[in-house]
């Protein structure tokens, strides 16, 4: 009890500054970013991971050595072993979250040196809250005298520290911060032991694990919940998103993603569903343009993923890529790319920001990676799509109780540049018999083209709609990248991650929801993400089965998809066209030493994740692998490779100790060019690492 | 009594040499030397359900956020390290909501049901609880040539 209290007023906690004089700031002019700087999350608010810098380049990739590197298991109470941050470098100082406390640190950029370290104790709301762990960075501002860093705990605190100290700005919020559960329009709860929806701040599901997003003197956030395959309840809080002024933390404005009564939209939500329907929040990185003051925000799934049948109707604004006004929050225009979402397609990457020249005339447009494997394009005034994106009829389902969007709009161009369906033709091919094998264990799943809706699963079949470009499909989180000079996009996709997508009744204890996602003849389960209060959610008692029973959905060990895994694409916005194409990452030890293979001369086939970002500079693309492999040339472990991004040859490598698991981002600093990125998973816990050039004479 | 506690020290280092010895004579041993027996994974299964399942699917092919347990990447992951080391992360970082609430003996047990998931054989003799006696056992994907 006591604890309790202690912990509350630890408050904040930790703050050790050891800032050795490097912040004798001079007065100066308004600050503005360097390109030799990485002043965002994506390096710029248009969410390119563009620098123009070429130190580093194809003659001397293979020459990168480490400079420094920093583990993060301290920064917490326990390692952390999925690091997905990308670091700031800024007016001579790294930034960066870190450790499963989500703490924020600066370091010397050349050395690696810990300047400051801020940590928040959050008690039982940390630990109940549905995004946990370092999250992807943060955000940083200045108006040429101050400096200040903000970031969200992971129970849901917007932070305003000084870049200096690392201390709180006290003039910020509440002794700088501000409490992002409340002033929300809304009442966040959570069901109490007696089953009844009540306001709970402790417990209340929402948080973020994004990097904010301050555009001019506003600072923007969206929401995020726990994974909503098998949610609890058709009722949940709302991902709604807000504006706060930089200075003060004052609330400026609100976009209700989830419209309320009398606002356009909130009659795309039949039987009222729009009042208790929850979800529907930005969860990744929102894109500003500055200078035309709009604001794109990707909106991800309204609750429940895979089944609508409790919100009848389109759903706007879920998955609807909106624009609205950086000074007022006000919308300005909306597309919805998925209607009635069922598929678990949140719009999970920042939006591009890209001057175009289409058909020789000049076009501002936002380019929106997709897991669906779509690039869509749209003129960012007005909204207009830059190429038809005309309404296609789709397969309509027959889950009982379930509404159906008959027609989805699908772009014309660019093509797709990632699978997006399951087709016969695109199971293993390695040899005939494998095709065989394949087709047999498909037959058991119904098969189709994107959009095809997902089926109650049956144990005489089919278990379930099988799917490629859904849940973790395409592109996710890292999002792509843009090279403003070439007009060229160049966007990695997981190219084979089947998503079964299967439906059972739930029953009343587990969720008030009709279906939720599981398989006929097993236990019916609550989904858990990470960092979850999973003590608050008693699993069903499991039902007895052997281990044999559980099978993969693959091929004597061998992917149940054919190669490539995983790829780079290159995309030409002025002519929405692919460039070229690559499998990226070294193919999986599972392939690579299949004794049924031998013999056989199988191309790199990339790897099976949907985790890869991209760093783009003046002549390379540069992504790490997020898979593991051991092989002649190098022990258990990683490459970074870099591309030549006019033709996607490789160009060069540098190991790494574990998986890429955050993007990479450069910087240079005092004429050295570095390059920083998070390596975690498996056995690997957390590590920023920076790569640089042998000196001169070394 | 400072000599008391010196020989029961040694006693007990002797005999943990001695049990050591005996469990693992001659060379190590990898996965694919019956490490764990059926019983253990069965029991392994029952805990795997109620504490790990959540995150890490039912078929433990992983979740949006957690990694799967079986397959390729897994195997890719620990290939090349020891049992100890898979131990360790199960230990120090698991269940994540709060790492360390399963017994040794529970740990233990998930292990041997991923060996037995992942197609390792089963044996005789139970997997050891200690990480360090698990470091003796060697994780590799590739099952090694038959001994002369």
């Amino acid at each position: 009890m006591c604890l309790r209290k202690e912990r509350e007023r630890s408050l904040p906690c930790l703050c050790l500054v050891a800032a050795f004089g490097l912040f004798s700031v001079a007065a100066r002019a308004q600050y503005r970013a360097k390109d030799t700087e990485w002043p965002s999350y994506a390096a710029d608010m248009g969410g390119t991971r563009y620098r123009p810098l070429d130190q580093i380049n194809a003659s001397n990739f293979n020459d990168l050595e480490i400079a420094w590197r920093i583990k993060t298991d301290n920064f917490g109470d326990r390692p952390e072993y999925k690091l997905e941050g990308t670091p700031l470098m800024v007016n001579g100082v790294l930034y960066a979250t870190a450790g499963s406390r989500r703490a924020v640190i600066a370091l010397d950029p050349e050395t690696g040196e810990l300047l400051w370290i801020h940590g928040e104790h959050e008690g039982k709301r940390g630990g109940a809250a549905p995004r946990q762990l370092s999250g992807r960075g943060l955000a940083y501002w200045s108006d040429g005298v101050e400096e200040r860093i903000f970031y969200v705990t992971p129970g849901f605190r917007l932070i305003c520290l000084d870049a200096k100290t690392g201390s709180r700005v006290p003039s910020f919020g509440e002794n700088g911060m501000v409490d992002l559960k409340l002033d929300d329009d809304q009442t966040i709860s959570a069901w109490n032991n007696n089953g009844e929806w009540v306001p709970d701040l402790e417990t209340g599901e929402i948080g973020i694990q994004s990097a904010p997003v301050v555009a001019k003197d506003t600072v923007i956030i969206g929401a995020a919940f726990r994974e909503g395959m098998t949610p609890k309840s058709m009722r949940n809080n709302k991902g709604y998103v807000r504006g706060f002024d930089v200075r003060t933390g004052k609330r400026l404005w609100i976009f209700h993603t989830l419209p309320k009564k009398g606002e356009l939209g909130y009659d795309t939500w039949e039987k009222g569903s729009a009042e208790y329907t929850g979800n529907t929040g930005v969860w990744t990185q929102i894109t500003v343009d500055e200078q035309l003051g709009l604001v794109y925000l990707p909106v991800e799934s309204p609750t429940s993923d895979f089944y609508g049948g409790h919100r009848p109707g389109n759903n706007l604004f879920g998955e609807t890529l909106v624009c609205v006004d950086l000074k007022t929050g006000e919308r300005k225009w909306h597309f919805q790319l998925v209607h009635h979402p069922l598929w678990d397609m949140d719009i999970s990457s920042a939006p591009i920001l890209a001057d175009l020249t289409v058909d020789g005339k000049p076009v501002k447009a936002v380019a929106q990676p997709s897991k669906q494997g779509f690039l869509y394009l749209f003129d960012r005034v007005s909204g207009k799509p830059i190429w038809p994106i005309p309404e296609k009829p789709v397969e309509v389902g027959n889950v009982p109780g379930e509404w159906y969007a008959p027609t989805q709009p699908i772009p014309s161009k660019p093509p797709a540049y990632s699978r997006n369906g399951v087709a016969i033709d695109d199971l293993i091919d390695f040899t005939p018999a494998m095709r065989e094998r394949a087709k047999e264990i498909v037959s058991k799943y119904h098969l189709g083209p994107v959009f095809t809706p997902p089926t109650v699963s049956k144990l005489e079949g089919p278990l379930g709609t099988l799917t490629m470009g859904t849940a973790s499909g395409g592109t996710n989180w890292p999002g792509g990248s843009y090279d403003p000079e070439t007009h060229m996009a160049y966007i990695y996709a997981c190219n084979s991650c089947i998503e079964p997508i299967g439906l059972v009744e739930a029953p009343k204890e587990v969720s008030d929801i009709r279906y939720i996602a599981g398989a006929a003849g097993q236990p019916v389960q609550i989904m858990h993400g990470p960092g979850e209060n999973a003590g608050a959610d008693s699993a069903k008692p499991p039902k007895k089965r052997p281990a044999s029973q559980y099978v993969r959905l693959d091929v004597d060990g061998l992917p149940l998809i054919k190669p490539p895994y995983g790829t780079i694409t290159a995309i030409n916005l002025d002519r929405g066209q692919i460039v070229w194409q690559i499998a990226h990452g070294e193919t999986p030890d599972v392939v690579r030493n299949s004794e049924l293979l031998k013999g056989m001369n199988i191309p790199r086939t990339g790897q099976e994740t949907y985790n890869v970002g991209t760093l783009v500079t003046k002549t390379l693309v540069i992504a790490g692998e997020a898979q593991v492999t051991t092989t002649a040339d190098h022990p258990r472990g990683a490459m970074l490779r870099a591309y030549d991004k006019a033709t996607g040859k490789e160009v060069g490598a540098v190991y790494l100790p574990g998986p890429q698991s955050g993007s990479p981002m450069t910087y240079m600093i005092h004429g050295k060019q570095y390059i920083v990125v998070a390596v975690s998973g498996g056995p690997y816990s957390g590590e920023y690492i920076a790569y640089t050039l042998p000196s001169a004479g070394e | 009594m400072r000599k008391a506690l010196f020989l029961s020290t040694l006693a007990l280092l002797v005999s943990s040499f001695s049990l050591l010895r005996a469990q693992a004579p001659g060379e190590t041993r990898s996965v694919w030397d019956g490490v764990y027996t059926e019983e253990q994974a069965k029991r392994g299964e029952t805990a795997y359900s109620k504490e790990c399942a959540s995150c890490h699917g039912d078929m433990l092919t992983g979740g949006e956020s957690a990694p799967p347990l079986t397959g390729g990447v897994f195997q890719a992951n620990w290939n090349g390290l020891t049992l100890g080391d898979l131990f360790d992360r199960i230990r120090k970082t698991m269940p994540l909501s709060k790492p360390g609430r399963l017994t040794r003996e529970q740990d233990t047990d998930v292990l041997a049901f991923l060996l037995s998931v992942n197609k390792f054989p089963a044996g005789k003799t139970e997997l050891y609880r200690q990480s360090e006696m698990l470091k003796e056992i060697r994780f590799e994907t590739k099952k090694p040539a038959a001994k002369n």
